[in-house]
Parts: structure tokens; sequence; C-alpha cells
């Protein structure tokens, strides 16, 4: 398998679904080894790129490659190489966690002899050994949620596609699968995206980020990057001289929004990272002794509102 | 060809089959119905027709002769057994294959689609090719399993339970190795081969059984031209059934192999 390019390269992808155009000349590489989010709402276009990084879709114009293989025609082979997590947890009620799991090692091309060892395993990595025998329609959504992540690891693939990995998880399960994530990421050497719309887990995950809107890239990059990029207004705590509040407060009043004034401490709302400067050198400027400014640090959702305008979609 | 990967396939479906009840329901019942209820009814009707039975001498004349000549020289209320039990479930047997693969069939792929598990499966390996035979061959290999089964059921029947009352074998005949070995498995082959096609189509289980079931129609008017004497379904009509059914079933395979992407699939996901 070729190595020598990025693990994916999505170059001018068109792709649409009769009148639906689902992505729109997008273009991102994600190199080996790094996690990568993909964002978006509802219906901007993040699973439709999934399938056709692995094979599942084609696409109408433009080049995707996968760890240097195109999927269309060699779907089969890219498939061998990639774990996906669905939306969904795909998983049969009728079977036990056990079944399920050797079925898919048989998919997979688990040699025979490994597939009761990686089986066994996954499911004591996954806490689920206990529980192997019963039926999956007794699981928990956490426990099918990690029976399924467990799956995409059987055949231990080096690129990973999560889709909405902690969705409809309750907050410690979500947490627990947080931490396998990073794990398969760091100590793995995996490269993985994640499709989620917890942009706190995405700030938290990733190394970068892509966001799609309507199915064209919004924004790509870091999410200090996409915090610079999108001129976000942080939240600033600045602490002056007491005799001196009120001049700094009409001097910060031209800045931001003043949201709170206690003794010498004025809580600031609504000001851009660029303009921070501007603030201290006019403070300084009209001699007030400024002992603290703390701004606080930007955050993915908000790059992400800001960039997508706060706007709804279906 | 993964071989490893369609059997696994077809092991995971059949196992999913075994374990719902709606399914195997109608995968016993209606074998048990056919070959031993309705066999042991017949039977019994015609006895307790006694001296009515005179009736039946007019579709006994117009059999050809070489039918005739092998329902054996027996009274009439035997050549009546013989004939209804030899030759006119050999097509009602048809249905057995039918119904087994149309209710396996709607399980493992619309099912599949409408218990949203078939999406994991598209991100495997394996092939459109080594997918779309997995899906024909369980349902198959099933609806031959019953179909053997519930020869064997018949047999009992026949053989067993009724033999006081017919007094010579039925059902061991040329007519019914072809029946149960060639035309069955043809039957499935070309019931599947259209299901496959349809299944894609639909969204759930419901929807494509009951698609299923409008294919028994055509054995259903075999059953009804035999009885009103339109024709006599023979060993040799037999063979050529089975052979224009393997025909068509192998056409409709070709372009339901055509049609069958992965793509298509996703569109209902």
């Amino acid at each position: 398998m070729p190595v020598a390019e990025p693990a994916l390269v999505v170059r001018g992808v068109t792709r649409r679904f009769g009148e639906v155009t689902a992505l729109d000349r997008v273009d991102f590489q994600v190199e080996y080894g790094q996690v990568i989010g993909l964002l978006g709402h509802n219906g901007a276009g993040k699973t439709t790129t999934i399938r056709l990084l692995n094979g599942l879709l084609a696409p109408d114009e433009g080049e995707v490659r996968t760890m240097g293989l195109d999927p269309v025609a060699d779907g089969a082979e890219v498939r061998r190489h990639t774990g996906v997590l669905t939306e969904t947890p795909s998983l049969d009620d009728r079977m036990s966690g056990l079944e399920a799991m050797r079925f898919w090692a048989a998919m997979w091309g688990v040699p025979k002899d490994a597939v009761d060892r990686r089986v066994m395993e996954l499911l004591e990595r996954f806490r689920l050994t206990d529980r192997a025998r019963d039926r999956i329609g007794g699981y928990s959504r956490g426990m099918r949620q990690r029976l399924a992540l467990a799956r995409t690891l059987l055949h231990d693939p080096p690129l990973l596609f999560l889709d909405e990995p902690t969705a409809a998880l309750d907050p410690v399960a979500a947490r627990g699968v947080r931490d396998m994530v990073r794990t398969l990421a760091a100590e793995d050497r995996r490269t993985v995206l994640i499709c989620t719309h917890n942009l706190a887990e995405a700030q938290d995950l990733c190394d970068r980020v892509v966001i799609l809107r309507r199915g064209r890239v919004l924004a790509d990059g870091t999410t200090a990057e996409l915090v610079g990029a999108a001129s976000v207004p942080v939240a600033l705590i600045l602490e002056v001289e007491g005799e001196q509040v009120s001049e700094a407060r009409r001097i910060t009043e031209t800045f931001g929004e003043v949201k709170r004034v206690d003794g010498g401490r004025i809580d600031l709302d609504g000001v851009t990272r660029e303009r921070l400067p501007d603030l201290v050198a006019a403070l300084v400027e009209a001699g007030v002794g400024i002992y603290r400014v703390a701004p606080e640090e930007p955050s993915l959702e908000s790059a992400y509102l800001a960039l997508y305008g706060e706007e709804t979609e279906g | 060809m993964n071989w490893r990967s369609i059997f696994a396939i077809v092991r995971r479906d059949l196992t999913v089959v075994a374990r719902a009840k709606a399914v195997m329901i109608p995968l016993v019942v209606v074998p048990v119905i056919l070959f031993v209820g309705l066999p042991l009814l017949v039977s019994f009707a015609i006895d307790a027709a006694g001296s009515d039975i005179e009736d039946l001498l007019p579709l006994i004349e117009a059999l050809p002769e070489r039918i005739r000549a092998s329902l054996g020289d027996g009274s009439l209320l035997e050549q009546a057994q013989v004939y209804l039990l030899e030759y006119q479930f050999a097509t009602f047997f048809l249905i057995v294959p039918l119904m087994v693969c149309s209710v396996i069939a709607a399980d493992s792929f619309a099912g599949e689609k409408e218990r949203k598990t078939l999406e994991a499966l598209l991100y495997t390996p394996t092939t459109d090719r080594e997918l779309y035979l997995a899906k024909l061959l369980g349902p198959w290999l099933a609806a031959i399993t019953v179909t053997v089964a519930s020869y064997g059921l018949y047999l009992v029947v026949c053989n067993v339970a009724l033999a006081a009352t017919i007094g010579r074998p039925v059902a061991l005949t040329p007519l019914w190795v072809v029946v149960v070995l060639w035309l069955s498995p043809g039957m499935a082959a070309l019931g599947l081969s259209v299901l496959v096609i349809v299944s894609a189509r639909v969204r759930g289980f419901q929807e494509a059984y009951q698609v299923g079931g409008v294919l028994v129609l055509p054995i259903v008017a075999l059953v009804a031209a035999q009885f009103a004497g339109l024709l006599f379904v023979d060993t040799a009509f037999a063979i050529l059934l089975g052979s224009l059914t393997w025909a068509v079933a192998v056409a409709v395979m070709a372009v339901g192999f055509g049609r069958f992407r992965r793509e298509r699939l996703l569109e209902q996901v």
C-alpha cells in the first residue's frame, strides 16, 4: 500500500443525489497519525464524505484517495485497511456479542486461528466480556457503542472513521468512548476521522477540524486557527487599581460589553482577540494600573458558531 | 471469490432467521399443514365419500392413458387417492421452496435494512459479487433443506400413516425425484433472484414478504390448471419446467447482479 501520499485526500470532490448536491468541490487532506474532526450541521455532507473515502459511493467530480488508493477502483482493498463506526451501531439484536464479533472477524479476514484470541482481547478491552454471550438486544446503548467500536478494531486498521461516536450516550459512557479514541490515536498511532456535533469533544480530541456547510468546506484548521479566522469575541477579566475603575470602565466600554464591575475587577464580553493589545495599550496610555488581564480561552464552539453565523439547517 | 466471507454471511443470516419467531413460524407451519394435514384430510375425505366417489370419475377418466396406467389397477377410490397424492401434491409441493426463500430473503435483505445492520456490512472488504452470492445462497440452501425435510415428512405420512388406506407406495417415483431435486431448487433460485431485486428496492421485511407472496401465484395457477385437467405434470413435464425455470432464474440473476451495487443499497439505508 502506497504511504508517500497523505492518509486521506479529497480533491475538488462533488457528489450529487438527484437534484441535491451533497458535496460541492470539497478539498482537504489528512496526514498519517492525525485526528481530524469533520464538523457541520445535519446534511452538511459528513457521512457522504466517509462513504466516498471507503468506496461505497463514487464522486461525480474530483478525486478521492484513501491511503494512496482509489476507493472507487480498489474499494475492497481500501476497506481492508479502514474501520468504520457507523452513526447507528449496526448490530443485530438476535446475535450475542461474541457471535457478532466472530462474524465480523471472518468478514475482515482475521486468520481463523487468531479469531477467538482477538475477539476476547477486544471484548476485554471494551469491558464486554461478562455479557459476551448475551444477545445484543439486551445491551445498553453504551454497550452497543462499545461493541461497535470493538468491531472497528478487529482487523487492526490503521485508519478509523468514527461517525458520531458518543451520540446518545450518557456522560460517563461518552467519556469512556472519548478515552478509548484518545488511546487509539495516541498509543496506537492510528489516523482517525471523527464526525461529531459535540464541539467540545472535537476540540478535546482532534488535531484539526474541517467544517462543512451545505456540502462545502467552510473552514479547515486547528482550533486556534479557526478562532483567529472567525475573529471570535472572547470574555475577559480585567483587574485594575480600585480608584481607577471608573476610568477603566469608560475605556473598556469602547471595546466590548461590561458585564460586571466588582471592586477593581471588570468582567468584559465581546472583545475580539485582535483588539486585546489595543485595549491594554489604551488603559496604559490613560495611566490605569493593570494587575491582571485574563482572556478566556476561545472555544471551537464559539469559532464554529461565528463561522456558521449561528444559522440553523434542517 | 472469498468463500469464507460468503459462508460467514450465510451462517449469520440463517442464525438470525432461526431466532425470529415471525420468520420461523411460517417455515414450520406451512409445510406441516401442506404435507401432513392436507394429505390426511384428502385421504380421509375420499374414504368418507364412500359411494359418492363416482363424482371423481370424470377427473380420473380425463387423465392421459400413461398417467392412468401409473395409478395401478386398484379400485376407483384407490386410484383417486393415488392420483391426488402422487401428482396433484407434486405441483403443490413447489409452494414450499418459494415460500421458504421468500420469507428468508425478505428477512436477510429487506429485514437487514430495517434493522439497520446493512451499512456495517457494506463497509467490509466483501465485494458486491460476494455479497450478492451470499444473499442468494443463504435462503436457497434453507429452501432446499426445508423442501427435502418436507418431502421426508410427506413420505412418512403417505407411506406409513396412510399405508393401510392406499395400499401401495406413494411419492417414490422419478417425478418426485425431479420435483424435489431439480424443479424445486430451480423455483427457489427463480424466486430468490426476483426477491433480491425487489428487496433492494423496499424498506422493510413486511413489504418484501408481501411481494414474495405474489411469487406463489403461478404455482397456485399450475395446481388449479392440473386439477381442472388443463395440463398434467408428469416426469417429462417436470424436467422441462425445471429447465425453463433454471434458465429464467439464471437470466434474472444476471440482471440482478448487474444492478446489485453498494451505492444503490445505500440509498435506502
